[in-house]
């Protein structure tokens, strides 16, 4: 009886705790709600940084479960890839920042009409006119 | 010198663009604990932040702060961080070593006089075992006071340098202080832990570059915005804490449904960390996530406050033979008192026949 | 374990866990059996002829001041039975809230199941209005405040503090103060609680039934009723 025969070892599957323990989701959403409700009343946008709320394992997956699979998808690819999507509720929008090794360096939610990195940002923009511009001028024209 | 740059210039050079960089600032608030609403403000201001040269010093330690740092430093945010410090000295991460490692820490400390942020693990031994512990000659607490007096700022890193820690723990062999014992006049952030959270170490460094001030501390020297709950307050284990749902071993029906671990020692509720919403190993999980209770390792002397195992509300209320000497000395005085009673009321009735 | 209990640096909670609530069991403990050997011990002589059963009487007595006389029950049922809630609220807290269940499961070796915070709290707060109500009571009605001595408003300190200090560590109402702090107020206004026990009117919890039993043995000897 010696070595690792003698260390009672359990393998656990991994299936998720039931609903009702963990009880981060609901409170978020009906936060969600709220936020969607001042956007559509005055415009006024929200951002939820999910990351830094306490959650149990698995409350993660229930909230994006419950938030589900919207119409738009985009990603980028700066510091480490960026998945910007819809939710299935319009303007509910899930930014997930990964680093360079596929972790998560930032959760958050927006409850916005466009997420700001979504569009094009001003000082890529003026870095591109000049990039175009010199690559004109290269070209002789 | 890399520290004139702005830390924007240096996230150029490494070929950021503006939505990396907007990425970047997304998580340093978050990593900050900052709202989302500062975002832009983060922004702003590491824009245009200098490279501050940083300085760390390893003392009476374990190497274990280096190697949680490190382990979150490949390409992550926090590795972005640490690139937009100018880390002039770590003598277990700098390639040079020997006396070019030391004329190269000199030099910094030359160059960045007075507004240097020096970095420090570990205990330090003092009096008479102010030799047990030394690097090239110095012992540590002369290196310590030398690099405090230029510096701007310190940053204590881990229970050791912040409070002492294991080396101080009774009966502290080598008489260890921890930084803010011994240095008094300079602004000390202590962020202890054992290891600290790597994450709040980087956000505690990004605080500095981005508002080049010292955060707001709590009166153990510990920023709030880290330090600012406790465990318990934090714990997504909590709800069985108020229903009165306890895992009563490690290996029985509540342990396995994650149920709280106040009656198997855990001092949550009065350890300070940010453990609970900034996990680790970037953000996967946390010793009471993975089922053991907190062990309080970042309050000064953890390691003396009785076993790990043993629930808070538990006291040291003696033992058995210490009530039993008291039961004794309280009859003993009892017999005393009530025979002296018996003797007044003989010597009255006594009294009474004359 | 105790051994390890003092170094550099002690916080108030250490010291409130340790040294503090040590030497209040300890003298606890010696007052306790103290004031108890000198009680049991204490008799006077039997003049008269016993015109009753005094063991009968005794015990019959510790039953019947369980309930309010029936001559008397108008003037004192309120405080009678608020009585009785106060006592029942102060063991369901004392004995069912989980950290202290723990408390005592170190000393005495087992434990027992304990009730989920909502009940716990909801009985502190009973507990502590009743204490309130009565204290009022006591300082308005002027016969009752002048049969009150200060070892009673000292007892009602002593018995009223573990209760504030616990629901302010329990419910975070700190006024400024840290938790820890807290905690170890609570820690030793159980010690005080300790120390004050035997030498006060605290200590009626013990007395009561020696006192209730004695007073029935003398009476029934006399053939009158208790």
């Amino acid at each position: 009886m010696s070595g690792l025969s003698g260390i009672g070892v359990k393998v656990e599957s991994g299936a998720a705790a039931p609903d009702e323990i963990y009880a981060n989701t609901l409170p978020l959403l009906h936060e969600i709600r709220h936020a969607l409700a001042r956007l559509v009343e005055s415009g006024e946008p929200t951002v939820i940084d999910i990351q830094s709320i306490p959650m149990g394992p698995g409350d993660m997956n229930r909230l994006m479960d419950a938030l589900g699979e919207g119409e738009v998808r985009a990603e980028f690819e700066a510091l480490g890839k960026t998945v910007i999507r819809e939710s299935r509720y319009g303007g509910v929008w899930i930014i997930e920042h990964l680093n360079g090794s596929g972790g998560v360096a930032g959760r958050f939610i927006e409850i916005t009409w466009v997420p700001s990195l979504l569009q094009a940002q001003r000082e890529d923009v003026e870095a591109g006119l000049e990039a175009l511009a010199d690559a004109l001028a290269a070209a002789g024209n | 010198m890399a520290a004139s740059k702005t830390v924007g210039d240096v996230l150029r050079a490494h070929g950021v663009s503006r939505r990396g960089f907007m990425k970047f600032c997304a998580a340093t608030a978050s990593m900050m604990a900052l709202p989302p609403s500062m975002v832009s403000t983060v922004a702003a201001a590491i824009e245009n932040a200098r490279r501050p040269s940083v300085i760390w010093l390893p003392f009476q330690e374990c190497t274990g702060c280096t190697e949680a740092i490190t382990r979150s430093h490949t390409p992550t945010l926090e590795g972005l961080i640490f690139d937009s410090i100018s880390l002039d000295y770590h003598h277990t991460l700098m390639a040079a070593s020997g006396q070019r490692a030391e004329d190269a820490m000199m030099q910094a400390m030359e160059e960045n006089y007075g507004n240097y942020l020096l970095l420090v693990d570990g205990s330090i031994p003092t009096e008479e075992f102010e030799s047990h512990s030394c690097t090239n000659g110095h012992t540590h607490l002369s290196m310590l006071k030398d690099a405090a007096t230029g510096a701007a700022a310190i940053v204590s890193v881990g229970t050791c340098a912040a409070y002492g820690g294991i080396p101080k723990a009774n009966p502290n062999p080598t008489k260890a202080r921890s930084v803010q014992d011994l240095i008094t006049d300079k602004p000390i952030i202590n962020v202890p832990g054992c290891p600290p959270v790597p994450t709040v170490l980087t956000g505690v460094l990004a605080h500095y570059l981005v508002f080049g001030t010292i955060p707001e501390l709590d009166p153990y020297g510990r920023p709030m915005a880290f330090f600012g709950q406790n465990i318990h307050d934090r714990c997504y284990r909590r709800p069985f804490y108020e229903r009165g749902q306890f895992a009563e071993t490690f290996d029985d029906e509540g342990a396995k449904k994650g149920y709280c671990l106040y009656k198997l020692g855990c001092k949550g509720p009065i350890t300070y960390n940010a453990c609970a919403t900034v996990r680790w190993n970037e953000g996967t999980s946390w010793p009471v996530q993975s089922g053991h209770g907190c062990l309080g390792c970042s309050e000064p002397d953890f390691w003396d406050k009785g076993s790990f195992y043993r629930p808070l509300s538990a006291a040291y209320w003696g033992d058995a033979r210490t009530v039993g000497i008291g039961a004794a000395a309280g009859a003993a005085a009892g017999l005393a008192a009530a025979a002296l009673a018996r003797g007044k009321q003989k010597k009255a009735q006594q009294e009474e026949k004359a | 374990m105790n051994e390890g209990l003092y170094w550099e640096g002690m916080s108030l909670l250490d010291f409130a866990r340790g040294p503090a609530l040590r030497w209040a069991v300890i003298i606890f403990v010696i007052g306790i059996v103290w004031r108890l050997t000198a009680l049991l011990l204490a008799s006077r002589k039997q003049l008269e002829p016993a015109k009753g059963s005094a063991t009968s009487g005794g015990m019959k007595t510790l039953l019947t001041r369980s309930a309010p006389a029936h001559e008397l029950e108008k003037n004192i049922v309120f405080q009678h039975y608020s009585g009785y809630a106060w006592h029942i609220g102060m063991f369901v807290v004392l004995l069912f809230f989980a950290p202290h269940m723990l408390f005592f499961k170190d000393i005495l070796g087992f434990g027992w199941p304990t009730l989920p915070n909502l009940f716990i709290t909801f009985f502190t707060v009973v507990t502590m209005g009743i204490l309130l109500v009565l204290l009022a009571r006591r300082l308005m009605n002027p016969v009752l405040r002048q049969l009150t001595t200060w070892d009673d408003y000292i007892s009602w300190l002593i018995a009223f503090l573990p209760f504030l200090t616990g629901i302010m560590a329990f419910t975070h109402i700190t006024f400024g103060m840290r938790y820890e702090t807290v905690l170890a107020l609570h820690f030793l206004s159980v010690s005080a609680l300790l120390i004050w026990f035997p030498f006060g009117k605290l200590m009626h919890a013990i007395f009561i039934w020696p006192s209730r039993y004695k007073v029935g043995a003398a009476f029934a000897r006399r053939g009158v009723r208790a």
